[in-house]
């Protein structure tokens, strides 16, 4: 931050880039950097956890008959994945992951939201590690449950080789199957909600920062209107982001539930 | 896809929808990696740069196909 000000008294705007996404640690704990996103991932676990504790608390003593206001907001955020994630993409065999869904949507949206959320307003999931760790997950499950189902080589059967081909095209279209499959589905999941969020705060400081150049910096009448503007537009950009960060959230856990669903059925 | 009311249909229409968009361009992507990389590959061994133009072409060609096969057929 200290290096950006000084940049731009003395020689002019210093862009944002991807140095704002590596924030100086806080402290260091055996050799371990605790810095802002390592924080916010922990706080989102925390949060989620404690948020669902609490509101499942008094169902699991036996006593949730008649919902507390805690309750029925858990149950209403749960109710949304379970009913328009869960049940909608895998159908009734979907039940039983939708605990999982539920933690994956609600983990990346409170990672997404501390983007806009003072004092934080970094994003956890910008940093390619956390949405990176998901998508294996996503990965491992969906790949473990297809290979439980049609066995091993039966699951790369049913990938590779769609019914309805003549033979020799399958050489064509068998590698295309498998890295479509096996790599590019991990990869756009992990990089599409990480390219996201990295954009997404580039956009929020590049408003900030640059409302700030312009009105205290570059001065003059379109210094200060241009600056207005900026700042005006970092309000309405932020809203902006928010919707994008629950819309992100949900398409990361959307597609996750589409490729368990996928390695659940026989058509494809 | 069994007869559904208007309601539902357009619903899962909708969702359909998304995810076929993700799985065309999943599909898209691939079928130029893997033979473009292979055209990449030949061209490279036989020092001849038309492998990789007909490797990305034939790529895309076969990528499209499967896009269509799985998504655009009249089922």
């Amino acid at each position: 931050m200290s290096d950006r000000t000084i940049a731009a008294e003395g020689t002019g705007f210093t862009p944002p880039g991807p140095s704002d996404f590596e924030p100086p640690p806080f402290f260091t704990v055996a050799g371990l950097d605790v810095d802002k996103p390592i924080v916010v991932v922990l706080l989102s676990a925390l949060i989620v956890g404690a948020f669902f504790y609490a509101a499942s608390r008094r169902i699991a003593a036996g006593n949730g008959m008649v919902p507390g206001k805690l309750q029925y907001a858990g149950e209403s955020a749960y109710g949304f994945v379970r009913n328009s994630i869960g049940l909608d993409t895998i159908g009734k065999e979907g039940l039983r992951f939708v605990p999982f869904l539920a933690t994956l949507f609600f983990f990346i949206a409170i990672n997404n939201l501390f983007g806009i959320i003072p004092p934080f307003q970094l994003p956890g999931t910008s940093k390619i590690a956390i949405p990176l760790g998901l998508a294996v997950i996503v990965w491992a499950i969906y790949n473990y449950l297809g290979i439980k189902r049609a066995g091993f080589f039966g699951y790369f059967k049913n990938m590779m080789f769609p019914p309805g081909i003549p033979w020799p095209v399958y050489i064509l279209l068998a590698p295309i199957e498998l890295l479509s499959n096996f790599l590019v589905r991990p990869v756009t999941l992990c990089l599409r909600l990480t390219l996201n969020m990295f954009a997404g705060h580039l956009v929020l400081v590049l408003f900030v920062l640059g409302g700030e150049y312009l009105l205290l910096e570059y001065g003059g009448i379109v210094g200060i209107l241009s600056g207005t503007v900026s700042i005006l537009g970092s309000i309405v950009m932020t809203f902006f982001e928010a919707f994008i960060q629950l819309l992100q959230a949900y398409v990361f856990t959307l597609l996750a539930a589409l490729y368990i669903g996928g390695a659940l059925v026989d058509e494809h | 896809m069994p007869p559904t009311s208007p309601d539902d249909e357009s619903r899962d229409v909708g969702r359909k929808g998304e995810a076929d968009a993700y799985g065309a361009l999943g599909l898209v992507i691939s079928g130029v990696l893997v033979w473009g990389g292979v055209g990449y590959l030949l061209t490279e061994w036989l020092d001849n740069r038309l492998f990789v133009l007909v490797g990305l072409l034939v790529g895309m060609g076969a990528g499209l196909y499967l896009v269509w096969f799985r998504y655009g057929r009249q089922s």
